[in-house]
């Protein structure tokens, strides 16, 4: 596997040499492979945020580097817009960067300022709205007035459109009832299939990680808490728990179950998974 | 950047200066405004110095906020006393071409420096030792009197209140859609004004929209609190003037006797 | 009478120019008993907002009536009562704090009641001690996390001592613990206050803490009972595309597949417990062949 984003001590203070001084990103030594899908948890102010800033040069490191596919993105301070076109960033609630008069062209400013011309941009802003379901009707309305949820999907399909090698999403699902949020992660986990390129989700639910992440990073106090496989991570709900971090109740289940010393692994992060092993305990899941 | 505006930004605390009326306060603050001009000699103005120092003192605001304001109009402050510097009459202590600057000049320049770093100063006192609720309060009280004109005092103090409360709001969200927009390759930063001014547009819009989702918010959320439907309207903090005021308003008294005396008895140069 | 009593309640917008006006209820009967805590379930577009701003007569039904205490929310020489007696809490803790200090903000209702200085000071201490932000009253509310928003948005209802207060989606922006922060508070108010909470929510775990849960779909009751009640019916919601609890998907899942399971498990508690039986006399069973 190939690294397509690293950091090297990466550290960042917010008013240095003030009173008011604080480091939010501390000595972070990050390896993002090509074509992972790396979860992101931290409770606020664990120095997530600050985090993914720097990964697209929205903000300067106070001290280490940021390699996109092995080079400094700040070797050249005037080439750092050229680095977000590379490396996505979809904010939280994003629907309200809408700007166009219409949709298509919403979706097409990121592609323009890279450079395509109208026509390329265009082709660029129509896969990206296919793959978050934008119906085609919808396309040449006014951005404002779609619903809350088609609204979020366009401002993502913005993102989508400029075809970033990684794409970071953060806290995409907020403010989404169940049904948004399962179709808005089903779509992410779709494009991610059908581009293979990188992505990052940061999440506060870890259900949702759970679902889509091959691996998670965990941030706490601007440090690397933990960086593992999913199931590493989740096995360790105490620790978790002790961060400020809600592990999925399913997860709590099995755990204590493990605990109380049944023959469960314990690091079950979906019903499916729980249910899977309990039915083959239970004599019922090999029989049939 | 955007968040960094210390100009008109209260500082919690209880000293004496915090819990005077702040009418009192606004009143004597406009006083001596008034006579930071009328000081013309350097031993009034070093009066109204000692007065605002002392005050600063009082006030508990740490010294290194003011330092902040003084520091955000340090041009203006430059720019005035560099061309006051110019201006003065007499002998030439140096001299470039038809620029001279004389001991006058420079006396000049010193002097409306202090001037306006104690004006600022001065205003800096009242707006961190108020609440920005309290100031409106307070302005809504001292206009009173203009009721009786057909002015909407009481809806024109809500809309400072709201003012005051959204600014931090709206300059927070300005910062993120600058981001989420820099984020889709828009370039904010460089180019001529024209083009500048353009590249705004991304930025604008979003924020504009977004001031008046939050206004339709606002005004739900204050009608659910009964604004505009009740006949009498009270205010929680009552105001009077206290013994601290009285105190207060008799030292500025006293100075301002003194800046007075100062100016009429003194030469201009001391 | 019930306090609350929502009967035969239709609701249309006003429609934008050219539009066949859209119903977003249609037909809603519902009654709020005092002190009851009630969970408002339902997708986005569902019509659960509308039915918060109905409650307090923000917006009138364009069918049916709706009752706050007898009075008639359409009632506009009683509107003032209605709003006293119902406060209702908005989703973005950002856009319904008036002021810029914590106690002015929360002193706004009651200042707007014309209620005497001395009073109006008590009421804002006991209410700010209430959502537990009183150390924080002398605070900037820019500065405040969203969970401590909120709560200092609930403190200001609560200074004008209404007998009920809805909850609109008020936990949807923010992070776990301010969730969890803001739902500590609901739950003591409705229990040491006696208040009437009227929950509006798409978080399942926060509807399990309610008395009873009322489930809307299309502008409808769908379902409505205690949170047992409603949450055991797993394929039910699930048709809907709600989500149900883990525990109470779980055990529904293992009892459609023969399993001896009882019909109800709610909470994390009763999954163990069920789990545990389930596993003991399955290893048992287990063992006895194996011997």
């Amino acid at each position: 596997m190939n690294p397509v984003l690293e950091t090297r001590d990466l550290t960042f203070t917010y008013s240095p040499g003030t009173a008011y001084a604080k480091t939010a990103c501390d000595h972070v030594n990050l390896t993002v492979y090509e074509g992972e899908f790396l979860g992101v948890i931290g409770h606020t102010g664990s120095g997530k945020s600050t985090l993914i800033q720097q990964l697209n040069g929205l903000l300067q490191p106070t001290s280490g580097q940021v390699l996109l596919h092995g080079q400094d993105i700040w070797a050249d301070p005037k080439k750092i817009r050229a680095v977000r076109f590379q490396v996505g960033m979809v904010f939280q609630y994003p629907e309200y960067q809408l700007f166009e008069e219409t949709v298509m062209k919403d979706i097409c400013f990121g592609p323009k300022n890279k450079g395509l011309s109208d026509e390329e941009a265009l082709q660029c802003a129509k896969e990206a709205a296919y793959f978050v379901d934008l119906r085609e009707e919808l396309w040449e309305k006014s951005p404002f007035e779609l619903s809350g949820g088609e609204k979020r999907r366009a401002a993502i399909a913005g993102v989508l459109a400029m075809d970033p090698d990684v794409l970071i999403l953060d806290e995409p699902a907020a403010g989404l009832d169940p049904r948004g949020r399962d179709k808005l992660l089903s779509q992410i986990r779709r494009y991610h299939k059908a581009r293979g390129n990188t992505v990052l989700l940061v999440s506060h639910s870890m259900e949702d990680i759970a679902r889509v992440a091959d691996r998670v990073l965990v941030m706490n106090g601007g440090k690397m808490a933990m960086l593992d496989r999913t199931e590493n991570v989740f096995a360790r709900g105490d620790e978790l728990q002790k961060m400020g971090l809600m592990v999925p109740q399913v997860t709590r289940i099995m755990a204590r179950l493990r605990q109380e010393g049944y023959p469960v692994r314990g690091d079950e992060l979906t019903v499916e998974q729980a249910l899977e092993e309990l039915l083959a305990l239970c004599g019922k899941g090999g029989a049939d | 950047m955007l968040r960094d505006i210390t100009l008109g930004q209260f500082y919690p605390g209880r000293s004496v200066l915090h819990r005077m009326d702040p009418r009192v306060k606004i009143l004597l603050v406009l006083c001596t405004i008034v006579f930071i001009f009328v000081a013309s000699t350097f031993s009034s103005l070093g009066l109204i110095v000692a007065l605002v120092f002392l005050s600063m003192c009082l006030s508990g605001v740490p010294l290194r906020m003011y330092g902040k304001s003084l520091k955000a109009i340090l041009f203006v402050v430059l720019f005035t006393s560099v061309l006051n510097l110019f201006y003065g009459s007499g002998d030439p202590v140096l001299q470039w071409g038809f620029m001279r600057i004389t001991v006058d000049g420079i006396r000049r320049a010193v002097f409306v420096a202090v001037r306006i770093s104690t004006l600022i100063v001065c205003s800096a006192i009242l707006t961190f030792t108020t609440s920005p609720t309290q100031l409106t309060d307070a302005l809504e009280r001292l206009l009173r009197p203009l009721k009786k004109l057909k002015v909407p005092v009481h809806d024109i103090a809500m809309m400072m209140t709201i003012a005051l409360r959204f600014v931090p709001t709206l300059l927070e969200e300005t910062d993120k859609i600058m981001s989420a927009q820099k984020a889709r390759g828009a370039d904010l930063e460089s180019g001529g004004v024209i083009q500048r001014v353009k590249a705004m547009v991304p930025v604008l819009i979003p924020l504009f929209v977004s001031a008046f989702r939050r206004a339709y918010d606002l005004a739900m959320a204050m009608e659910c609190r009964c604004y505009g439907i009740s006949p009498r309207v009270t205010k929680m903090r009552q105001l009077h003037v206290g013994r601290v005021d009285l105190w207060a308003c008799a030292v500025v008294a006293l100075v301002m006797a003194a800046v007075v005396a100062g100016n009429l008895l003194l030469p201009v140069w001391m | 009478m019930s306090f609350i009593e929502v009967r035969g309640v239709h609701f249309a917008y006003d429609p934008t120019e050219g539009e066949i006006p859209r119903e977003v209820l249609h037909g809603v009967d519902l009654q709020i008993e005092k002190g009851e805590f009630v969970a408002l379930l339902g997708h986005n577009g569902c019509g659960k907002s509308t039915m918060a701003k109905l409650l307090n007569g923000m917006l009138h039904p364009t069918g049916g009536n709706i009752t706050v205490g007898g009075v008639d929310t359409r009632d506009d020489d009683h509107i003032y009562e209605v709003r006293c007696r119902v406060g209702l809490i908005q989703q973005n803790p950002d856009n319904q704090l008036v002021a810029s200090i914590v106690e002015e903000d929360v002193a706004f209702g009651p200042e707007n009641l014309g209620i005497e200085p001395a009073e109006i000071r008590r009421r804002v201490d006991d209410a700010l001690k209430s959502v537990d932000m009183y150390e924080y009253r002398e605070h900037a509310t820019y500065k405040l996390s969203g969970g401590q928003k909120q709560r200092v948005a609930i403190a200001g209802i609560i200074a004008m001592q209404p007998e009920c207060i809805v909850l609109d989606e008020p936990t949807a922006m923010l992070d776990p613990r301010g969730r969890r922060e803001v739902m500590d508070t609901i739950q003591a108010l409705n229990r040491e206050k006696g208040i009437t909470v009227v929950l509006i929510t798409h978080y399942m775990d926060e509807a399990v803490q309610a008395g009873r849960v009322v489930v809307m779909d299309e502008g409808e009751i769908l379902m409505q009972g205690t949170p047992r009640q409603v949450f055991s019916q797993v394929d039910r919601l699930k048709q809907h595309a709600l989500d149900v609890p883990q525990a109470a998907e779980l055990c529904s899942c293992l009892q459609k597949a023969g399993l001896p399971v009882p019909d109800g498990v709610l909470n994390e508690e009763e999954c163990v417990a069920v789990l545990r039986q389930l596993l003991g006399s399955a290893l048992e069973t287990g063992e006895e062949a194996g011997q």
